[in-house]
């Protein structure tokens, strides 16, 4: 038990610090893959600069005006953007993270897209989200919870904060099989 | 991607955590090529990648998906 905690604990810390240290995100090469010219339209050069995910959750979370969409691992705010764009002022975007300078970029990358004003940037982790039970519409993420190594709780979290007929959209990645040791075993692996 | 979960598990896990209408779509196919254009692969992460994976399954070392489910409503 204490080892799987220390475990834990260190998965948190390499994940932290790999997002941030690095200098740049996947740009145009990721960004394009995963959203339509018409939503790169939506985005400013920054957000897109810094695209780390791995799908695009906004298009199948169909977000309402009105909505409160929470994005858990918002890093420079590119998900967190276009939900806001779509809740619009009467709804609320929340991006979530856990690396300080991330939300600084996103709050730089939401007030340059106009939309500042029915957005915010916690600082927080998945495992204990910073929300009152049943507050939010819509739990989105890209590319976060593979990053969790407390996937059961983080999602307990997740069920918490949403309100009763609440939804999520979630993109990450699945691993059929085993991955080489040598990869399941290497503490940097996990933060890609 | 050390932590991806098989996506049986995955589904299984939000179904424990009580969510409902679990649906898993969009399938994507990540090569090792493209998980190098993220910089949060070392260049050593994607060597080794590439010496402990079987070359056959290069082109496909993880699916990207998209999860959707739903807290039940107060009715249940």
């Amino acid at each position: 038990m204490a080892k799987d905690l220390m475990f834990q604990a260190e998965i948190k810390d390499v994940v932290r610090e790999a997002y941030g240290a690095i200098s740049g995100g996947g740009g145009q090469a990721v960004a394009g893959r995963l959203y339509s010219d018409v939503e790169l339209a939506e985005l400013p050069r920054g957000a897109i600069d810094w695209a780390l995910g791995v799908g695009n959750p906004v298009r199948y979370a169909f977000l309402q005006p009105g909505e409160v969409v929470l994005d858990i691992g918002s890093g420079a705010g590119i998900d967190t953007i276009l939900a806001a764009r779509r809740v619009g002022p009467e709804g609320k975007a929340i991006g979530l993270d856990i690396v300080p300078e991330m939300s600084e970029r996103a709050r730089v990358h939401a007030a340059e897209a106009g939309v500042d004003a029915w957005t915010e940037f916690r600082l927080g982790e998945m495992e204990q989200i910073p929300l009152p039970d049943a507050s939010v519409d819509v739990v989105i993420s890209n590319g976060v919870l593979n990053l969790s190594a407390r996937k059961s709780r983080a999602l307990a979290e997740i069920f918490r904060v949403l309100k009763p007929g609440g939804r999520i959209s979630l993109a990450d990645l699945t691993v059929e099989g085993e991955l080489p040791p040598e990869i399941a075993n290497d503490q940097s692996a996990w933060a890609g | 991607m050390a932590g991806a979960l098989a996506e049986r598990v995955f589904a299984e896990k939000l179904g424990r955590a009580g969510f409902v209408d679990v649906w898993v779509g969009a399938h994507r196919p990540t090569s090792i090529e493209e998980a190098s254009q993220y910089p949060l692969f070392t260049d050593e992460v994607i060597e080794l990648m590439r010496r402990t994976i079987a070359p056959e399954r290069h082109g496909h070392v993880a699916t990207s998906v998209i999860v959707k489910a739903r807290r039940p409503d107060a009715a249940g």
